[in-house]
């Protein structure tokens, strides 16, 4: 009943979805997070996931990631998605290339790992020990690592909300390019509209387990922040604290 | 004028190293520090020579350095003190490869398995209370005095130092490394080999360098105790004859084994931590 097609490489289309949800329900115990639940993101296409913390959003992408066992529904992707986790999670005993090539089964790794350091511009720092990276580095090595190994789908679990304001707009920026080139389709959780903004052709907002607005930036009418805020219970009689917006005149 | 200059220079100079250790700057470099900590254990063996030659000392009570190092070369030349401490490496290096390799397997069926850990940990908690030094007369009752149980009490000291600390870090292995594996597709073997040994690694050492020092411990006993050949019989032997010469050798000997085993242990951290901020060091 509750499949979880995961692993299978059969499908390698060029076109088509990169994953499609249907009914997805998800509970803790009896406490139900996520209730049927219907998505579907295409190749190529940049989804992001807005909500107050507690919405399920995390839960979602933890139970399209195969992490979660789930209670209900039906989650279809040709391939096992890649996760960029909020912390870089590299292994501090493996080099750069050795925490990059962590699971891919080709004989050309190493090589390919080098390039992916080299697209997120770590190039020169293949043998290096994680402890020596920044913040921002160790993530973009989280980067190379979800993109070696070629997903047809991306999750990224507020990958920037660690790090300070400059580096990640800069992240965001490197972001763009990556899914440009590699063309996965991504979904990224995150809590900042700016963010959301910045990168998605489509935003949704998520909220008591269900979505509960969805908008495409494509749309001739764009969204405004506001309109976004107040979606996330943020009415305009209350102070905005969510951001500074002097911090992004940078 | 030039001392304001001086002055004005070192203070620069303490604003540009803020993070400088608070210990004052050594004036000599790192070779001069090296053999001053030498001066004291040389002045030491000095003055024993000197005490021991002056006939301050009894050569029964203490021989003189000298004489120690001309008996080590008697015996290693003439008679068998390299064969009786080929003997006593051999006992203590089986000791701890079955010791070892025991509690390495213990250790890692315990921390991968709740089952296993039901099933044995307790009782290996329960034998761990014994100081192992303590079951001697029951082993000499099980096993006599030769090989056997020389090497069965090597193996039991180093057993449960190596079981816990191999149990500890597999436990201590951070949950989100073990999720990562997961979703990067490792599969069991592979989530062992890439994330759950080199995690345990650094405590496994531990459990290493403990074992060694009680490997050593249980040595000399088990040697001073009905052994016809090994270090601590040539320390046994002397003793009938009043030879305190062979018994300061045999300690001495004891004593680099000791050094020389904790060296090794140094060595094997250096080189598989070396990613490890608290012992690698080379960037």
């Amino acid at each position: 009943m509750n499949v979880h097609v995961a692993p299978s490489h059969v499908s390698t289309a060029s076109s088509g979805p990169a994953v499609v949800v249907s009914n997805l329900t998800r509970a803790y115990g009896k406490r139900i997070v996520i209730e049927r639940l219907n998505l579907r993101i295409e190749r190529g296409e940049f989804v992001a996931l807005l909500g107050e913390s507690g919405c399920g959003k995390t839960t979602l992408l933890r139970a399209l990631a195969g992490l979660d066992p789930i209670q209900g529904g039906r989650i279809t992707a040709p391939r096992r998605p890649a996760v960029v986790f909020q912390e870089h999670r590299l292994l501090p005993w493996d080099n750069l290339w050795r925490n990059v090539s962590l699971g891919l089964q080709l004989p050309d790794a190493q090589k390919r790992a080098a390039e992916a350091l080299t697209e997120v511009g770590l190039g020169d720092r293949l043998e290096d020990w994680p402890r020596n990276l920044s913040g921002g580095q160790a993530q973009r090595v989280a980067l190379a690592r979800a993109l070696v190994q070629e997903p047809e789908l991306l999750l990224l679990d507020e990958p920037f909300a660690a790090l300070d304001a400059l580096t990640r707009i800069r992240m965001h920026a490197l972001v763009r390019e990556l899914v440009a080139s590699h063309r996965p389709g991504v979904l990224l959780v995150t809590h900042d509209v700016d963010e959301a903004i910045a990168l998605a052709d489509r935003i949704l907002v998520m909220r008591d387990g269900a979505i509960a607005f969805e908008h495409r930036i494509s749309d001739a009418a764009s969204v405004s922040r506001a309109e976004l805020l107040a979606e996330l219970g943020v009415t305009s009689s209350q102070p905005l604290q969510l951001s500074d917006p002097e911090g992004f005149h940078v | 004028m030039s001392n304001i200059e001086q002055t004005l220079a070192a203070v620069k100079f303490d604003q540009a190293q803020p993070a400088a250790s608070q210990r004052t700057p050594a004036p000599l470099g790192k070779r001069s520090l090296l053999a001053i900590s030498w001066l004291a254990p040389a002045a030491i063996v000095i003055i024993w020579e000197s005490l021991a030659r002056g006939g301050w000392i009894s050569p029964q009570v203490l021989p003189a350095p000298s004489k120690v190092v001309a008996i080590a070369i008697k015996l290693a030349t003439a008679d068998s003190l390299l064969n009786d401490l080929g003997v006593s490496l051999l006992r203590a290096a089986s000791g701890f490869a079955i010791g070892a390799g025991l509690g390495f397997a213990l250790g890692t069926l315990v921390g991968f398995s709740r089952i296993a850990e039901a099933a044995i940990d307790r009782s290996v908690q329960m034998i761990r209370a014994i100081p192992f030094l303590a079951v001697l007369p029951l082993v000499i009752v099980w096993l006599g005095v030769g090989e056997a149980e020389k090497i069965f009490l090597v193996a039991l000291g180093v057993t449960f130092p190596i079981y816990i600390n191999t149990t500890l870090g597999i436990r201590q292995i951070d949950p989100k490394l073990i999720e990562l594996g997961r979703v990067q597709g490792l599969g069991r073997l592979e989530l062992i080999r890439r994330i759950i040994l080199p995690g345990a690694l650094p405590s496994i050492l531990t459990g290493v360098r403990y074992a060694l020092a009680s490997a050593w411990l249980a040595l000399v006993v088990a040697e001073t105790i009905g052994a016809q050949s090994g270090i601590g019989f040539l320390a046994m032997d002397a003793r009938e004859f009043l030879r305190t010469d062979v018994i300061v050798l045999t300690i001495v000997i004891y004593a680099l084994i000791g050094v020389a085993a904790d060296t090794i242990a140094r060595f094997l951290e250096r080189h598989l931590l070396a990613w490890h901020p608290n012992y690698g060091g080379t960037r």
